[in-house]
């Protein structure tokens, strides 16, 4: 338990600074911060938005330490501030909108991959100098080595407007209304299928290139080549005794994959028009509306930190030799 | 050191990798000599298809293609090359340091790498640089370099830790040699294929997230790279127009040079962790256990 409490601690201290850094970059901007981030946004907006700004960055009458007391306050309450762009909107509402359709595309991409990324790892190890692990452990460097703007640009170019088999943008039918109806599931996954084979493009490579790795360190070991003297199949040995243990590691990095889902696919999401959490970021810097810029961020901090104590809670769990030492 | 090089002559990964690599640097060197246009000037009409005239076509500005492509791998290989040097040298100074002194030095630096290890990259590289709004290059590289080494430091770190324990190391503290020195002469060296790795693939790091922040609208469009073009040719819909040689040419530019630093950095992988390579060589194999304790 001592274990799990220092790493509650830490996660702290990391939440706390990355909200710092928050606090201060607008600060070290020359200038009137609030004047400027007000006038870098444009001038359509309401003269009252720059009050919330100001609000939102803790710009309060005071001392330094008790305007970084009052934002802290602010942030631990789960206020993130108002939007300049959509004022008065909440930021929390802003990314809550785009927060479905992220979890929904990201979220079953990082699976799939995950997924399959450690079976074909798996296999390449397992079949170690073969054609097989050639083709797939050459096709996993290149798919991790080439950007996922370019991933998402080329399959955007070739699908979408080539060959015309996919729609280019937004996630359903904008003559669809949001409902549960037949039609417009029909229309989310076909809207669907480009960005998720996409991501999965991206994602797919870094899983099997850890899972080949985990599994050529693990079949040098005495308990596999025991099993294998036992005459057990090889499947049984490869499954059961291999990859079992290969995969522990791979858990660390899944969880951490799945913390960032909340950034959404930033690339992908705007490549794809796809109206997710990434995308609703890009707006947000396009706009230069601050808070929901330093929202995300905090937003998707505080996932991260998530991900990383659930991944420790489980390794105490799976490994023994964690619950008695400090 | 030498038998790294002496594994990368023989390794065919490396060698496909060293070609890309090198082929780009060589294009992007001789630049003036492979294009009479200017990069940044009118040269033809609006989106005209690749010709005789303009082997790649031209952007909607009628800026030829061709030329803004080599001219702009100078700037992406320049950035890539710096962000991935100040990267290494920032990791590999914190992780030889934490792991060779250890106790409070160990904790406070090993504290600061895994709280930069936690809080997401992309974005807060976003938010510095929606602050600084539009950064050129060389700034892009400085926050790449200071928000990106913890990674680095982290391996080299436990890298050290098992070096330090080393006869030659204990050897050389009995004969009192100054610390510094035992960690430049005795550990560098034996940390060096880490060092390799990582500065590889900070490199690739530092190229894609370039290209990705000035393709998100974050840099500097005036200048020409391979970021600034995939944004501008964005930005003039260069897709839907039909304009497919103004956003394919830098896209296959970044693959390429993805693809070669790449094979690079998992030659040097399987050279330094031979258990990992593919085609197992019994011949590769007795080489390097000879050259020195199996690991380099």
């Amino acid at each position: 338990m001592l274990f799990l409490l220092r790493r509650i601690l830490f996660y702290l201290a990391a939440f706390i600074a990355a909200a710092t850094i928050n606090f201060f970059l607008p600060r070290l901007m020359p200038g009137d911060p609030v004047a400027l981030m007000f006038s870098s946004a444009g001038s359509e907006l309401p003269p009252e938005s720059l009050e919330a700004l100001k609000l939102t960055f803790g710009f309060v009458d005071g001392p330094l330490w008790e305007q970084y007391l009052t934002y802290l306050s602010s942030i631990f309450t789960g206020d993130l501030g108002v939007s300049v762009k959509y004022f008065p909107l909440p930021v929390t509402d802003l990314l809550g909108r785009a927060l479905l359709w992220t979890v929904g595309l990201v979220g079953t991409a990082t699976l799939i991959s995950f997924a399959l990324g450690s079976f074909l790892g798996m296999v390449a190890a397992w079949r170690r100098g073969s054609r097989l692990d050639v083709v797939v452990s050459v096709s996993a460097i290149f798919a991790t080595s080439i950007p996922a703007v370019v991933t998402s640009l080329v399959a955007l170019f070739v699908f979408g407007f080539t060959l015309g088999w996919f729609p280019t943008g937004y996630a359903h039918d904008p003559a669809l209304d949001p409902s549960f109806s037949l039609a417009f599931f029909a229309s989310v996954a076909h809207h669907a299928i480009l960005p998720l084979v996409t991501l999965c493009f991206v994602l797919t490579g870094g899983f099997t290139v850890t899972m080949r790795n985990n599994m050529i360190n693990l079949l040098g070991q005495d308990y596999v080549v025991m099993a294998r003297a036992k005459g057990l199949s090889d499947r049984r040995v490869m499954v059961w005794y291999a990859a079992r243990n290969a995969l522990l590691p791979t858990v660390s990095s899944l969880a951490i994959a799945l913390g960032t889902v909340l950034g959404g696919s930033l690339v992908t999401e705007v490549v794809f028009n796809y109206p997710g959490l990434g995308n609703t970021l890009y707006q947000a810097i396009l706009a230069r509306d601050y808070p929901v810029i330093q929202g995300q961020l905090l937003v998707m901090t505080a996932a991260m930190l998530v991900s990383n104590f659930l991944v420790d809670v489980s390794y105490v769990l799976l490994d023994p030799r964690l619950k008695g030492s400090g | 050191m030498g038998q790294l090089l002496i594994g990368l002559r023989r390794n065919r990964k490396a060698l496909v990798g060293l070609a890309i690599v090198l082929l780009i640097v060589l294009v992007a060197v001789a630049a003036p000599l492979l294009t009479e246009y200017n990069p940044a000037g009118r040269t033809g009409r609006p989106h005209q298809p690749p010709s005789a005239e303009h082997i790649l076509g031209t952007t909607r500005l009628g800026q030829d293609v061709w030329a803004r492509l080599i001219y702009g791998a100078q700037t992406s290989l320049a950035v890539g090359f710096a962000a991935g040097l100040l990267i290494t040298v920032v990791g590999t100074t914190l992780g030889i340091i934490a792991g060779y002194r250890g106790g409070k030095t160990d904790e406070v630096i090993s504290f600061l790498t895994n709280m930069v290890l936690v809080v997401p990259n992309l974005p807060l590289l976003l938010v510095i640089a929606s602050f600084v709004g539009q950064a050129g290059p060389m700034v892009i590289a400085l926050i790449l370099g200071l928000t990106s080494w913890a990674w680095g430091a982290r391996v080299t770190r436990a890298e050290t830790l098992s070096v330090k324990q080393r006869d030659f190391v204990k050897a050389a503290e009995m004969m009192g040699e100054p610390q510094w020195r035992i960690m430049a002469f005795e550990i560098f060296p034996n940390v060096f294929s880490i060092v390799g790795i990582n500065f590889i693939g900070s490199v690739i790091f530092a190229v894609i997230t370039e290209a990705t922040l000035e393709f998100l609208g974050l840099g500097d469009p005036n200048v020409i790279s391979w970021g600034t073009m995939l944004y501008n040719a964005q930005k003039a819909s260069a897709l839907s127009v039909g304009a497919w040689w103004d956003i394919l040419a830098p896209c296959l530019a970044l693959a390429l040079l993805g693809i070669g630093l790449s094979l690079l950095n998992f030659a040097v992988d399987e050279i330094a962790n031979p258990r990992l390579r593919t085609g197992g060589r019994l011949a590769r194999w007795s080489s390097l256990i000879r050259s020195g304790e199996g690991r380099l």
